[in-house]
């Protein structure tokens, strides 16, 4: 029961982490489409605020796996090692990029490129990473024994371009909604492009995943019913995307609907993954071989539990503070605060 | 050099990079609360302009201690997943409440600290910096009671090869987390203290922005007078608590003696790890007992590391040059409190050139001990883990010798260049000065909450707003 509860909070964790940070990375993505220099910075001053906040949800995935679930922890990291790796070197290279810019009055396209770069490695190795929990885990006494390339194969590959394309998708719905001008119309034209390609490509990973060694398990009509009905409404934010996508005219169901959409659809594919390999973590491993002692997950479910409400309000907090559309920034020699207005609507 | 030693290396090189930056936001942050409250009480243009420069130094500092830190738990799975696996229930769930009490809510609230000013009334511009500040002492409670625990392992039973708790209490008040706590939360506000004076110093010495270089001087001085002395006895306590009764052979291993045989104290030396003595060492006789055993006479002998079986000795070299990292940074710095409070009492403190030009030199001071006194608190509790129960080569991850130089060499590579890149952009802004900060000076940037237009006055009307 504990650990099923626990598990949930995992599943919280990866939903949150993927559509916040999602949207984050995205933005990155897509500043490296930016031709004007100013729309990169502004690209950069609109995750300035977020940032930090969204990637907390990596580390508190990180954490609950650790305390939760400790023999999935030490086994599956050293399983991932190099994407992980990389994965960090990107997220670090980024965070730093990000407050070198916004604190900078002047800031230099060498670190534009480096957000808008490692924005797309963090983005496209975290989709690796993921593919390889598609592969067995070699474990001796319970630790991992395997090698550096053991568990690569195409379907990494295949996962690490769909994640890509889906965070560029989520970062162009994200811009829409948040910006005004050029920056948005051209997160309009390309958002429905991206959007659309990265469906194909959910769909291909869909099917593809039964190519691997830990296929989809839809064998009990609940699981199945779920996995369709959750399907269902990932379909349904995917045309919700769709049509709003490509809509000029400023309207509320034009900016919200897009990125909405996307959040929709992406919440549920996940869901609809989890649903459909519970309790299989990875070839080999299972939720409840690697579940941790007693006494810790009524510290876990208490201690951390009980926070979780709370840090989904500073992450609402942190968020409705810098509602609404941004103001056109650099119109003149004050400093990026002055850029920033809450609300304009 | 082995692949456990590859590991440790990236450790090592990892949360030094990363120490280096609570080392001084943990401080500035309280600072910038200190500041901002004295802004909204007096009005006094000043203060402002000190809370925008000194927010500049803090911004870049924290993000790169953020990215940084998350790092370093990734690594306890990916360099040491049986150290994680094995210490998962008793570590996951202490450093999961730092996450979720200190990182979200430094996260919350971060946003409103750095870009929220000018934007949001002055309570919650303060109610915002002091929660960014109660975060950072959060994350140095949890961070330091589970590091204890690893020093002082109390509160848990084994099984399956798995350290279970059994008393979360014992687990989290560890006998090191009593002492050592204080020590850290101590040291990173002395840091904090040092750094601000330094480059408060600069400008003084530079007869620039004279106002907001006075302030910041004394500030940060007064903060060192009053807690360095506090210090001193701490860090003795935390000796005579911890390290005496539970870590003895961290002990011998920073007093650089070899034998037990003597009463003075070693400030220079050369240890042959594998032969067990000294190639060259300087010694002042002594002085080892009265600093160590506070025995005036002399006759107090310090105990030597050949106490410990070989197998079971840490690093000397490491060790003691650690700790007298840390002592001869904290002299240094004893040395410019002192003085700091006898320019003050005779009125001189914002005119002795001499004493600013010194201030200059003890700028990263504080930082130096504090990586110094990581350095005794890690390679000192060598060759375990988890002290006395798992070592170091237990713990590791059995990962191939190619991604774990990738990732070393990587892991470097990126931390040099970005903490040069800190370094050049600290410089410039010091350069640059805190002049353009003066909210007089910057007709862009009202030094007065005035309402425009669809702004927020209160984020929480914010939703109404629309």
């Amino acid at each position: 029961m504990m650990q099923t509860i626990w598990f949930l909070v995992i599943l919280l964790c990866i939903t949150m982490y993927v559509v916040l940070d999602g949207y984050d990375l995205g933005i990155g993505i897509g500043s490296l489409f930016e031709r004007n220099r100013a729309s990169r910075v502004e690209a950069v001053e609109l995750v300035a605020t977020g940032w930090d906040g969204n990637e907390s949800w990596l580390v508190l995935l990180a954490v609950a796996l650790w305390g939760g679930f400790p023999l999935a922890f030490g086994a599956i990291l050293p399983d991932l090692f190099l994407p992980l790796i990389v994965t960090l070197f990107a997220l670090v290279l980024r965070g730093a990029s990000v407050e070198f810019i916004s604190q900078s009055r002047n800031p230099s396209g060498m670190w534009l490129w480096i957000f808008g770069g490692s924005s797309l490695v963090a983005a496209f190795a975290q989709g690796f990473a993921l593919g390889n929990l598609t592969s067995p885990l070699h474990l001796v006494n319970g630790a991992y024994a395997g090698s550096a390339f053991g568990s690569f194969s195409w379907y990494s590959v295949l996962l690490g371009i769909t994640v890509a394309l889906g965070y560029t998708a989520l970062g162009y719905g994200y811009i829409k909604m948040k910006t005004e001008g050029g920056l948005r119309l051209r997160a309009a034209a390309r958002g429905s492009i991206v959007g659309l390609v990265a469906i194909v490509f959910g769909i291909l990973s869909l099917i593809g995943i039964n190519a691997t060694a830990a296929p989809l398990d839809l064998s009990t009509p609940g699981r199945a019913i779920a996995f369709w009905a959750l399907l269902v409404f990932a379909l349904g934010g995917a045309v919700m995307a769709a049509i709003t996508f490509g809509r000029k005219r400023t309207t509320r169901n034009a900016d919200i609907l897009p990125f909405g959409g996307l959040v929709l659809m992406t919440v549920a594919v996940i869901v609809a993954f989890t649903v459909a390999r519970y309790p299989v973590i990875v070839p080999g491993l299972t939720w409840q071989a690697a579940q941790g002692p007693r006494n810790t997950m009524v510290f876990l479910l208490v201690g951390i539990g009980l926070n979780v409400p709370l840090i989904l309000f500073y992450t609402w907090f942190a968020h409705r503070t810098f509602k609404g559309k941004r103001v056109h920034p650099h119109t003149g020699p004050a400093h990026l605060e002055t850029a920033i207005v809450g609300s304009s609507k | 050099m082995s692949l456990t030693d590859l590991s440790r290396w990236q450790f090592a090189f990892t949360v030094m990079f990363h120490m280096t930056f609570p080392a001084i936001t943990v401080g500035l942050s309280i600072f910038l609360s200190i500041i901002y409250a004295a802004y909204w009480r007096t009005k006094k243009p000043v203060y402002l302009q000190m809370f925008r420069f000194w927010r500049r130094i803090f911004a870049v500092g924290f993000a790169l201690g953020v990215v940084a830190g998350a790092v370093i738990t990734f690594q306890m799975g990916l360099n040491w997943g049986v150290f994680g696996a094995k210490t998962g229930p008793i570590i996951g769930p202490i450093i999961g409440m730092e996450v979720v009490t200190a990182f979200f809510v430094e996260a919350g609230f971060i946003g409103i600290l750095l870009y929220g000013d000018g934007r949001v009334r002055h309570v919650t511009m303060f109610a915002s910096t002091v929660m960014v500040s109660i975060g950072t002492i959060l994350s140095t409670t949890w961070i330091m009671a589970a590091n204890s625990w690893m020093q002082t392992p109390t509160g848990y039973t084994m099984q399956n090869g798995q350290f279970v708790p059994t008393d979360w209490a014992k687990t989290i008040f560890n006998p090191a987390f009593i002492w050592r706590y204080p020590h850290m939360l101590l040291a990173v506000l002395i840091a904090a203290a040092f750094f601000v004076a330094g480059l408060a110093a600069y400008y003084l010495v530079k007869k620039r922005a004279l106002g907001f270089a006075k302030r910041s001087l004394s500030i940060a001085l007064g903060v060192a007078a009053i807690l360095l002395p506090l210090q001193i006895f701490v860090g003795d306590s935390t000796a005579v608590n911890v390290t005496v009764p539970y870590q003895l052979s961290k002990l011998e291993a920073w007093e650089g003696n070899w034998t037990s045989t003597s009463n003075g104290y070693t400030v220079f030396e050369i240890p042959d790890q594998a032969a067990g003595k000294n190639l060259v060492q300087i010694t002042i006789p002594w002085l080892g007992s009265a600093i160590g055993a506070k025995d005036l006479s002399g006759n107090a002998k310090t105990p030597g590391l050949l106490l410990t079986p070989a197998a079971d000795r840490p690093n000397m070299a490491a060790t003691f040059w650690g700790f007298r990292a840390m002592f001869y940074g904290s002299i240094l710095m004893f040395i410019a409190t002192f003085a700091s409070i006898i320019l003050r009492l005779r009125r001189r403190l914002y005119t002795a050139r001499w004493f600013h030009k010194f201030l200059l030199w003890t700028t990263p001071m504080g930082i130096v001990s504090i990586l110094g006194g990581w350095t005794v608190s890690e390679a000192g509790r060598q060759p375990w883990l988890v002290f006395g129960k798992l070592t170091t080569a237990q713990g590791v991850s059995h990962l191939a010798p190619g991604e774990l130089v990738f990732s070393v060499i990587g892991f470097m590579a990126l931390y040099l260049a970005l903490l040069v890149a800190y370094i050049v952009y600290v410089v410039r802004q010091v350069k640059a000065g805190p002049e353009r900060d003066d909210p007089a000076f910057d007709p862009g940037t009202p030094p007065e909450f005035t309402p425009l237009p669809g702004d927020i006055t209160n984020p929480m009307e914010g939703a109404l707003a629309r």
